[in-house]
């Protein structure tokens, strides 16, 4: 059961905070706090229902991908093919290797573009002073950067006297815009002005880089956010496949973000790892210690010559399953999508028990707020639903496949996690905290770009012995009229599943539990947290009324959705209303 | 950078003052020879005659120019960058040579004391002092000698005055015989003038130091005063061994010498290339601006010749004078036409070469100087008819100053209108007699001739301050007809301006109509207070971006903006103030800043909203905010006191892909919600970045949006067809179309309207502007069209791949 944070004797303070800003979507967090402002408690609440899967409800199959990927305008390409996929499992369809591969192209792309966009734009901010760069020396800040890599990317003297000029110019001029009324100089910002410069100059690099990474995207998707290249059956940018001026034209994007990853995203994160060792090795953030993975990506026999002579198909995959209980790393067990169930005791809609999602509803019941707007936190309170797995909320992300990967010894993931350990003497519990997620997230963002090479190389090779085929035929007419299927994918933020039933060649029920209803959980009919409701509880803030550290937990998750937190006081009185922008994901 | 200049004269001054006008920061150092700051050399008649002294005629100088006088170079140390001279040594990073000419003499005038040349103020006085019961002999009939000549006509002193001609021409080689013949005639109306042509000094006495005697081919002249005018030869003799030299220093077309930080302009320098050397004051301005540009680095130029244009007032004559820079004297193929009116004393001689006019020398003439210019840039083809047909002059009356092309009646028009009484009182509304300074004379006597009434010149000022505000409020009213055009809803009274423009301030959904009309319509000063506002707006648009019932899919897409890229859209045009998924503030730092916001920028906003309206269960399936505010609540709250509200994206149109059956949350679009018809859409899904960045730059550029069509989306962006704008239209056309996924019509990019694309349903410019900085779009990729930009009945009847005929749906 969980601590009740309501003693009426200890002195005891709640925050609300909403809208959590810098996520996708409308996210609330609540939480209870002590004497010591330790937090007791934490509520973390959806506030937004839109019913897309009722939306997909009754509509031909084939067009559920359309109208699913518009779930996720950030995770887009996430529930477009997780749709299709799943439309194509029910149909036993499978699409030739060619529009695998580029739908892997895509995806991986996105991994990139996701992962930087979540940790400079979405999440720095936390960690990064803008205010304090000003102040910093340029010439100081140069030496700095070299110590994080030989190479740092636009790092000169020149580089970032521009920059501090660009955004000393931007504030003189009187209006802060964006980076108005933030937390600037709060205690828990330990980076040094310099550092700070380095951070936003790569704040707004990883603009243009993002941007870059979209047209690569697009090369293949006709345009992001929103592709639109994907059918039942296959793909249909055949002719994009076939110009190899285009296939160049990616490659290069994916070139030059490469080098932005290695010699600044990679280096920054190092950056901030070294300031906040303490708190890594503390466990800000931690959880409950339960994850999983449930693997993916075959990169077929291109991905390593070790892998050319040993035929274990899971060897050639990037992401292998796996399922950890409690920080229990000597125990990998396999993942079984069977067991995952969804229930809504705490959340609003009238299904309450734990059902399989082919068959769970997706009826509201909303109970509404109290009158002063805070959740009714001993009922249900969020329009998310409790996934559970085996009965047990489950952490999904990053961090999790960086884990399982390397308990598993994935050919692609090891040696990467064990270096960046190697450098910044990290273990592997240290990627159970806030910034570990962080630290997880930029691995991956390497290892993603990294592998992308030998998936366009397994494409070439395809299209230069004539094979370019990119759609399965198949006679809609001959498909069976009732039939189920799933798709389980690993994306950017984690886990994401889609679950189709079909009867009358209609959808006749359709779930998704996507990496953000796994994290962002309520708690369930036993009282269990949710992984961010588990991360914040334990976490000491500096000061209430600027809830930085519980922010910093909520991000480092990457959440897609919008949010808020509150702080009240023993009487249930309002102390303090925050917003913390999230990033409303999977 | 010090830049050293050498040389007294107008040249000289003239690169002084325009490097300093240029950079302020540079060090600008003359050397001159002489005992004067620099002067105007056109004026030294003036100080014979003592009608002026040496201040009258003293040039303007930047104060903060260091000018070292009685300083003669003897050499140039182009390894220490030095100048040498007599007395000291000066430094530079960049020399110009402005040091002109010297004048020619017949013989070693060193040590005598009746012989002088006459080419500085220095020669002026002593000749001025030399005159009384002198027989004067000038020697040499240019410009300068006639000029000199005319001038101690005027003047009682000398007993006889002598000009020796070593040929039979006056003025220039080139001037007809008639010409000559009616110049002589008129000066030797005065008894003491004797023109000698074809003559010249033979033989000389000279008794310590003083000529007694000369005998000249044709004259016994006793107790002489020579003074001689035969010539200038370029005065560079300090320069000669070390840089590359011939008449003049060689320079190239930057005029640059063979060093590459020595320059040299004017009568010095000699052109490579074409051999010329300048002798006009415009053409030396034009090669000190080349020069000055070409070391400053500003926006460099090259010399090039111009036709140049000259007068000469010598006595009863004026002399009009206007030559192409390709005339060659010496070509046999010159042609001469003459047109001569006795009654007018009148000659006007036109050159010609081929049917091309050469060159014109005119006396007393009454053609045009700056239409004959305009006839040689043109290289028009000329013959004696069309000479004499086209003769007359300008309507404008005569040509005063042919350096800033200013006619009589025009000056006269400047003065009256404006009440000069002098010439310094010109210098505001014209710089007539003040480039070369030839007509200096001509344009004060016009000053002191016309007729000024000062309580005509006030009427005429009141006039033309009405006539202009009159002006501005015409172009004012126009753009308030246009304003209520295109926002119907909005009537703005054009009969009383003053009021129409408070009620400006009451139109809360756009305000930065004020800053446009104060800045863009240049408004009277009484309205300085709402340009200042204006400006303040302009740069830095607020903009607030509210996240409702959506996928944050516009905010991904915005943020992938080119031409302003995001970051300088967020840094430079606009102020993004609130937008959920980018700002840093959070907690109560973020919803005060909102509240703060939609207070402090009232009516200055641009409210973006992102997202559909879901109404049903009174609204909450939306809420944000501590209290638990609704999305319908939140958006009513912000729009209130927008300037305008962007619906971006489908969602936003009409509840799009959320409002798609059965609607389970009952939304609806942003106008729907909030029931009003002046919200501007912006659909798609999601919306091009292009097409918020157009509109918003739209509006920060003309300060009003763009025209727009039934539903309230901007014409430019959403009226073109995607069928009609079709990179696979020729294949539409053509018959040739995709069948199945991946066949080869597909690898060919055949139509692709047999698999469902909806492009001929949907009104927009996709086809056009594309994805992602124009990387690809749906129907290149592939796809085909899903018409996403019609918001719902796009998830309804367009998201599939199937043609809309076949597919009633539910």
């Amino acid at each position: 059961m969980t601590n009740k944070t309501t003693d009426s004797t200890a002195k005891k303070q709640k925050i609300v905070i909403d809208p959590v800003t810098r996520i996708e979507g409308h996210l609330r967090v609540e939480v209870e706090v002590d004497e010591n402002n330790i937090v007791t408690e934490a509520w973390a609440s959806g506030q937004l229902f839109r019913g897309i899967e009722t939306i997909l409800k009754n509509r031909d199959p084939r067009d559920t991908g359309l109208i699913a990927q518009r779930i996720c305008g950030v995770c887009t390409n996430s529930h477009y093919r997780a749709s299709i996929t799943a439309v194509e499992n029910a149909y036993g369809i499978v699409p030739p290797r060619n529009a695998e591969i580029i739908r892997n192209l895509v995806s991986l792309a996105l991994f990139v573009q996701d992962h930087l966009v979540h940790y400079y734009h979405l999440h720095s901010l936390d960690y990064v002073d803008v205010v304090s760069a000003l102040e910093a020396d340029s010439e100081k800040a140069a030496k700095i950067a070299h110590q994080w890599h030989k190479q740092p990317y636009n790092c000169s003297q020149g580089d970032l006297e521009a920059v501090k000029e660009k955004l000393g110019s931007f504030v003189n001029a009187g209006r802060l815009g964006l980076f108005a009324n933030g937390y600037w100089g709060h205690p828990e910002y330990k980076l040094s002005p310099e550092e700070n410069l380095i951070h936003m100059n790569h704040y707004l690099e990883a603009l243009r880089i993002q941007r870059e990474v979209s047209k690569a995207i697009a090369i293949f998707g006709g345009k992001t956010p929103h592709p639109q290249n994907l059918v039942v059956g296959g793909v249909t940018s055949v002719m994009d496949m076939l110009n190899p001026q285009r296939l160049n034209d990616y490659l290069f994007i994916i070139k030059d973000t490469q080098a932005f990853l290695k010699r600044a995203y990679l280096p920054d994160v190092k950056m901030v790892v070294a300031a906040y060792k303490d708190n890594i090795k503390a466990g800000f953030g931690r959880g409950n210690g339960s994850f999983f993975c449930a693997g993916g990506y075959d990169l077929g026999s291109f991905n390593s010559a070790e892998n050319a002579s040993n035929n274990d198909s899971e060897s050639s995959k990037l992401f292998v399953d796996g399922v950890i209980w409690g920080h229990d790393f000597d125990k990998v067990e396999s993942f079984d999508e069977n067991h995952i169930t969804e229930e809504a005791s705490r959340s609003w809609y009238a299904d309450e028990q734990p059902t399989s999602p082919y068959d769970e509803t997706t009826e509201p019941h909303y109970t509404d707020l109290n009158t002063d707007g805070t959740l009714k936190t001993e009922g249900k309170y969020s329009w998310i639903k409790a996934p559970r797995y085996k009965g047990q909320p489950m952490e999904v992300g990053p961090a999790a496949r960086m884990i399982i990967g390397y308990l598993k010894g994935a050919t692609l993931i090891k040696p990467y996690v064990q270096q960046f350990m190697d450098d910044t003497d990290l273990e592997l519990i240290d990627f159970s905290s806030t910034l570990g997620r962080n630290v997880a997230r930029a691995i991956e963002a390497e290892v993603t770009c990294d592998v992308i090479f030998s998936s366009v190389s397994e494409l070439i090779e395809n299209i230069k012995y004539y094979n370019e085929e990119t759609w399965t035929k198949y006679d809609f007419d001959a498909l069976p009229t009732s039939t189920k299927g799933c798709a389980i994918l690993e994306v950017p933020r984690g886990t994401l599943s889609h679950f189709i039933r079909i009867e009358n060649a209609k959808v006749a029920n359709y779930q998704a539990v996507v990496p953000t209803t796994w994290n962002a959980s309520p708690k369930d009919a036993n009282g269990k947290r949710g992984p961010y409701e588990e991360a914040i509880v334990g976490l000491h803030l500096a000061d209430p009324q600027q809830p930085l550290e519980v922010l910093r937990a909520v991000h480092s998750f990457d959440p897609c959705l919008a949010c808020a937190v509150h702080v009240i006081d023993a009487k249930g009185k309002t102390l303090a209303e925050y917003r913390v922008p999230a990033k409303m994901g999977l | 950078m010090k830049i050293v200049i050498v040389g007294g004269g107008i040249a000289a001054d003239y690169l002084a003052n325009s490097l300093l006008s240029q950079d302020a920061s540079v060090e600008v150092q003359i050397i001159s020879k002489e005992t004067y700051a620099p002067y105007d050399r056109i004026h030294l008649c003036d100080l014979v005659e003592g009608s002026a002294d040496i201040q009258d005629i003293t040039l303007e100088l930047n104060p903060k120019v260091q000018v070292a006088l009685n300083q003669e170079v003897i050499a140039i140390d182009t390894q220490a960058k030095q100048v040498v001279c007599q007395k000291q040594n000066f430094s530079y990073d960049y020399l110009i040579i402005a040091s002109g000419s010297e004048p020619r003499t017949a013989f070693d005038i060193e040590g005598i004391d009746n012989a002088v040349t006459f080419r500085s103020a220095e020669d002026s006085f002593q000749i001025a002092n030399n005159l009384q019961n002198r027989n004067v002999v000038i020697i040499g009939a240019g410009p300068i000698g006639l000029e000199l000549l005319d001038t101690l006509m005027r003047m009682p002193q000398a007993k006889k005055i002598y000009l020796l001609v070593r040929n039979k021409t006056l003025y220039s080689l080139d001037l007809d015989p008639s010409s000559v013949a009616l110049i002589q005639k008129a000066f030797e109306r005065d008894d003491r003038i004797t023109i000698s042509f074809n003559d010249q000094i033979i033989d000389k006495t000279v008794l310590e130091g003083h000529i007694t005697q000369i005998k000249t081919k044709q004259l016994e002249i006793e107790n002489p005063f020579i003074i001689f005018g035969i010539g200038i030869k370029p005065n560079v003799d300090f320069a000669r061994s070390s840089l590359e030299n011939d008449r003049g220093i060689m320079v190239d077309e930057h005029m640059r010498s063979s060093d590459l930080f020595i320059y040299a302009v004017g009568e010095a320098a000699q052109i490579k290339a074409s051999g010329f050397t300048a002798g006009h004051v415009k053409e030396c301005r034009l090669q000190a601006d080349t020069a000055v540009s070409h070391i400053l680095k500003t926006n460099v130029q090259s010399f090039e010749r111009d036709v140049a244009v000259d007068g000469l007032k010598v006595g009863a004559f004026q002399f009009t004078d206007v030559a192409s820079p390709f005339y060659d004297i010496n070509d046999p193929d010159n042609e001469v036409v003459l047109l001569r009116s006795k009654s007018e004393n009148r000659i006007d001689q036109y050159i010609l070469n081929h049917d091309k006019l050469m060159r014109f020398i005119g006396v007393n003439s009454n053609v045009d100087a700056l239409y004959l210019k305009q006839l040689i840039i043109e290289n028009q083809d000329i013959d004696a008819s069309y000479l004499y047909n086209n003769r007359h002059e300008n309507e404008r009356g005569r040509l005063i100053c042919s350096c800033v092309g200013a006619y009589q009646q025009d000056l006269i028009e400047l003065v009256e209108d404006n009440a000069v009484t002098s010439f310094i009182e010109l210098q505001p509304y014209s710089n007539a007699g003040r480039v070369c300074g030839r007509c200096k004379k001509d344009v004060a006597n016009l000053i002191s001739n016309a007729h000024v009434n000062p309580e005509e010149v006030a009427r005429k000022k009141a006039a033309k301050i009405e006539a202009n505000k009159q002006a501005k409020w015409d172009r004012a009213k126009r753009r308030i007809e246009k304003f209520n055009r295109l926002h119907p809803k909005n009537e703005i009274s054009t009969d009383h301006f003053a009021d129409a423009l408070e009620s400006f301030d009451k139109v809360s959904e756009f305000n930065g109509w004020v800053s446009m009309m104060t800045l863009n319509l240049n408004l009277p000063s009484e309205y300085d207070h709402l340009i200042h506002q204006g400006v303040q707006q302009m740069n830095k648009l607020p903009v607030i971006w509210l996240e409702l019932a959506d996928c944050s899919g516009n905010s991904e897409a915005f943020i992938k903006s080119v031409n302003p890229t995001i970051d300088d859209l967020i840094l430079k045009f606009i102020s993004l103030d609130y937008h959920e998924l980018l700002m840093a503030a959070s907690g109560p730092q973020s919803e005060h800043l909102l509240d703060q916001l939609i207070e402090a920028d009232k009516g200055e906003y641009i409210l973006m909203v992102e997202g559909a309206v879901p109404l049903g269960l009174n609204g909450n399936f939306l809420r944000i905010g501590p209290n638990g505010e609704t999305g319908e609540a939140l958006l009513k709250r912000v729009a209130k006191n927008a300037a305008a509200v962007f619906a971006i994206g489908s969602c936003a149109l009409d509840g799009g892909v959320v409002a798609a059956a059965p609607n389970p949350t009952g939304a609806v679009g942003v106008a729907e919600a909030l029931e009003r018809d002046d919200i501007i859409n912006l659909p798609g899904c999601p919306v091009n970045p292009i097409n918020i960045v157009g509109t918003l730059l739209h509006y920060i550029m003309f300060a009003e949006m763009p025209p727009l069509d039934t539903k309230n989306q901007p014409l430019w962006a959403y009226a073109p067809l995607i069928h009609d704008n079709c990179e696979r239209r020729g294949h539409y056309d053509a018959g040739e179309f995709v069948r199945e996924w991946g066949d080869e019509g597909a690898k060919k990019g055949w139509c692709l309207y047999e698999m469902g694309c909806k492009g001929p349903y949907a009104d927009i410019n996709c086809s056009t502007v594309k994805f992602n900085e124009g990387t690809s779009w749906p129907v290149q990729a592939g796809h085909g069209c899903i018409a996403c930009g019609k918001g719902k009945i796009a998830f309804d009847e367009y998201a599939n791949h199937r043609k809309v005929i076949q597919l009633p749906i539910s």
